[in-house]
């Protein structure tokens, strides 16, 4: 209870570890059954492992939960919308790419501009006004060879082989993102490519139980990652912790009779860990003045990873930006993936804890590596100040390290 | 539960801050008594304020069912346990830092504030609300006026009685009343609210605490001491004081529990130790130095093989964390511990450590012991292994008579954590007949119905 982000703001049994155990073995134990307030319980962890990190028994809770969800999917007693959309669009290669673009052309109708920066609200979305990334032009996997490479560009032996998995976000909403990605370990001496075929990580679906997808979504990227006649990649990175955690974590778990599955686990690496062992904390160049930045340690990235010190290393050595340090930047964001679209208040009221400790830092930026966080951030700390930046550690990294500085007018 | 009843309820707090489903009301039947729970709620109600807390105790008379208050549910003696259904009352929504007044070194707060909340308040103001209980990143202040809380800095500044300055609360029928005052004395009438303080919930629903702060320490100093015996360590308690000293904190680890702490969290005890001593003194800098060599000569010429003073605030909180890891430690090793808090007088404690170690061997049940050393308050932990069928039972064993021995050593069964349900059938042995009536009369002229936490305390009759 000390730690549970979602107990925090809600302070009641149901939104806490001890609640959710008692009530899922209750459930097993024949009473009460999968009605609606068990799925509204079941629904509201955040995944996030804190608990798990301070319980002495180390007790996974959010391993139990998940798997109570999958039963809930198995069971049917999801939304048939949730159920469409998970089964249907995400894992499709077409479908959601379509829907999106039709979705850009048709923003005028379904979102509005926010005046002080690039993002969307969402109209009809009742108050406060969800507000979204913009969703790109030209999705990053559909750039052609010119500005993307799809297949390794150096001969085979030199340089570290580094495929990018480049995610949902970072693909439809923020290209910028896996830009950074690529340039930066380009930079840092690595042969990089983006291979093609490869689609959502499937942690949305793993994360709400739907495990079909997941699966199918899981094979996908396999293939596409260590395809069975291609290049193989020595390493694997990808600039949002979640995809990461999913693909080490839980891809194996899905695909059990593919020992190709856990080789691709054994190459998942974190980007700052990556860029980190590459060098990219290396102090370069002399430090001029520029912007501060602060960072927000996403819960697969210091949980799951375990990893804390490499985003602060790359950050700490950038000669155009300054670091400073937050408060509780380890705290749980609250958007928890499927958490934000089912609690979306208890989702804000935590997020609203997290936008003080960015603002009282005294930050001119928001450093994290995280697509959920960076959604759900960019949303909470753009409402408080609009057109406060919050972006991904490969893009501070180029912005503020690698790029070319701007030339004076 | 008549629905109608469930229809008033809402009426009162609103329909959102009432839940009455099953899945619902199972998250409500237990706290952090290591036992099944016993009934569960029919309903649990949040309310918003101290009006709608009265109203839904009249109701409670009315319609004749009982109320269970409930802060963070973090009890270890199941005070905030249902026993025959009826409402669980939740002060979660209460939980608001209503006014510091730092001018008159007092704070008034909502009871759903979390304690370590308020101490992190006072302290960024330069005060100090010192009672500790382990638990106090997620316990409440109103939980804490029902058990009197103490902790560890109990031994110098008290429990938290002494820091109650004056309270809202709602008696058992239902009555909105103030009791105490706001300055730091005042004797108008009977003491009701010393009545009410450590009265576990049955005698009245804090709605507003009136808490007294005294001003923070400027700094502090803490020393680990490490004993080859126990009983040199219990009495090298006693001869701390005696040397002038009164340390912020003096407390006890058996072997048990420094080799559970060390298994999960290390701190750097030494696994080998029979005991060690955490001392913790406090006050200005040269006060602080000079304490703590005094301590450190008391603690040699007692038999301590080493002692260790903390090198600065870091060193001082991580053995701090140890202390406080033991109860979680604990419980990795044995899935149920039954965890009682004993208290004896200074002079008693080395007997007391070694005979309750002797009794828990005699039941063959493994026993860690660890706590408030300068207060003769040790927490006994006798760990039952679930696999194990009679474990539980020569675990009773064991408890009937350690306590039989405490009372012997004129010592008493709970010096903090409360009778609840599992101590009630033991009152008998601290508690003369008569006294018991007494306080039973009491209790019944406050609350004719016995709608406040029934089931709590006195053994039924």
């Amino acid at each position: 209870m000390a730690v549970c982000p979602v107990y925090s703001v809600a302070r009641r049994e149901a939104y806490v570890a001890r609640g959710k155990l008692m009530l899922i073995q209750a459930h097993r134990e024949g009473d009460p059954a999968l009605t609606r307030k068990y799925r509204q319980v079941i629904t509201s962890c955040l995944l996030c492992g804190s608990c798990t990190q301070s319980c002495p028994n180390q007790v996974d809770t959010a391993a139990v939960v998940q798997a109570a969800r999958a039963e809930l999917v198995a069971g049917k007693k999801i939304g048939w919308f949730k159920r469409f959309v998970l089964k249907r669009i995400l894992p499709s290669w077409r479908l959601l790419p379509a829907l999106l673009r039709g979705a850009r052309r048709s923003r005028a109708l379904w979102a509005k501009k926010i005046p002080e920066d690039s993002g969307l609200y969402i109209r009809f979305s009742g108050k406060p006004r969800r507000r979204i990334p913009p969703i790109a032009r030209k999705f990053f996997l559909s750039r052609d060879e010119s500005s993307v490479p799809h297949t390794p560009q150096k001969p085979p032996g030199t340089g570290l082989k580094v495929a990018v998995f480049v995610g949902c976000v970072s693909n439809y909403l923020r290209p910028q993102a896996a830009e950074a990605t690529v340039r930066v370990l380009e930079e840092l001496g690595a042969d990089v490519w983006v291979p093609r075929g490869q689609g959502c990580c499937g942690l949305p679906s793993f994360g709400v139980g739907e495990m079909e997808s997941a699966r199918k979504l899981a094979a996908r990227n396999l293939e596409a990652l260590m395809p069975a006649d291609g290049p193989i990649p020595d390493t694997i990175t990808t600039p949002c912790a979640s995809c990461a955690a999913m693909l080490k974590e839980h891809l194996p778990e899905l695909l059990p009779d593919e020992p190709r599955a856990r080789e691709l686990a054994e190459r998942v690496v974190p980007f700052s860990r990556l860029a980190a062992k590459l060098g990219g904390g290396a102090v370069k160049g002399e430090k001029v003045a520029g912007p501060l930045v602060c960072f927000h340690d996403p819960c697969h990235l210091s949980r799951t990873f375990g990893e804390k010190d490499a985003p602060r290393q790359l950050l700490t050595s950038m000669p155009r930006a300054g670091f400073i340090e937050m408060d509780h930047p380890c705290k749980c964001c609250g958007h928890g993936g499927s958490f934000n679209v089912a609690h979306y208040d208890l989702s804000q009221a935590i997020a609203r804890r997290k936008v003080e400790s960015v603002l009282s830092s005294g930050a001119d930026l928001l450093v994290t590596e995280c697509s959920g966080c960076l959604i759900q951030l960019a949303e909470a700390v753009g409402r408080k100040r609009p057109g406060f930046e919050v972006i991904t550690t490969p893009e501070a990294l180029f912005r503020f390290k690698f790029d070319k500085p701007t030339s004076p007018p | 539960m008549d629905k109608s009843v469930v229809k008033e309820l809402r009426g009162i707090v609103g329909k959102q801050h009432v839940q009455s489903a099953p899945e619902e009301v199972a998250l409500y039947a237990y706290d952090a008594t290591p036992f099944a729970p016993l009934a569960r709620p029919d309903a649990v109600v949040f309310p918003g304020s101290a009006e709608e807390v009265a109203a839904v105790l009249q109701l409670a008379n009315r319609a004749g069912f009982p109320v269970v208050p409930r802060g963070a549910g973090s009890g270890l003696t199941g005070g905030a346990r249902p026993v025959a259904g009826g409402v669980v009352l939740s002060t979660q929504r209460l939980n608001r830092i209503l006014k510091l007044d730092p001018d008159n070194l007092q704070i008034v707060v909502q009871p759903g504030v979390i304690t370590e909340d308020l101490q992190d308040h006072v302290e960024a103001a330069g005060l100090f609300y010192p009672p500790d209980p382990q638990s106090r990143e997620y316990c409440t202040i109103g939980g804490n006026l029902a058990e009197n809380a103490g902790g560890p800095r109990a031994v110098k500044y008290g429990v938290t009685r002494a820091y109650v300055l004056a309270v809202q609360a709602v008696l058992p029928e239902g009555t909105l009343v103030r009791l105490g005052a706001r300055t730091v004395k005042s004797v108008v009438g009977y003491d009701l609210l010393s009545l009410l303080v450590g009265s576990e919930g049955t005698l009245g629903i804090v709605t507003e605490a009136t808490l007294r702060l005294i001003p923070l320490p400027e700094s502090r100093g803490t020393l680990l001491s490490v004993f080859d015996d126990m009983r040199a360590a219990a009495a090298a308690v006693a001869a701390t004081f005696k040397s002038g000293v009164l340390p912020a904190a003096i407390e006890f680890m058996d072997r048990a529990s420094i080799r559970c702490v060390e298994e999960y969290e290390p701190a750097g005890l030494p696994r080998d130790a029979a005991a060690v001593l955490v001392v913790e003194v406090d006050g200005s800098p040269p006060e602080v130095e000079r304490s703590a060599k005094k301590v450190e000569s008391v603690m040699r010429k007692c038999g301590a093989r080493q002692v260790r003073t903390s090198a600065g605030e870091d060193e001082a909180e991580v053995l701090w964390k140890a202390r406080r890891a033991v109860g979680p430690a604990l419980a990795r090793i044995a899935p149920i511990k039954v965890n009682e808090d004993i208290v004896v007088p200074l002079s008693r404690l080395p007997e007391a450590v070694a005979g309750i170690h002797d009794l828990a061997g005699q039941n063959r049940v493994e026993c860690a012991c660890f706590g408030h050393a300068g207060d003769g308050n040790i927490h006994v932990n006798l760990l039952v292994d679930t696999g194990d069928p009679d474990a539980l039972q020569r675990a009773d064993r064991a408890v009937d008579s350690i306590f039989d021995l405490v009372i012997k050593l004129q010592g008493s069964i709970t010096g903090e954590h409360g009778v609840g349900t599992t101590k009630q059938r033991f009152i008998g042995l601290e508690l003369k007949p008569e006294v018991i009536a007494a306080m039973v009369r009491i209790k019944q002229t406050l609350d004719p119905r016995g709608v406040l936490n029934p089931g709590k305390i006195f053994p039924e009759s």
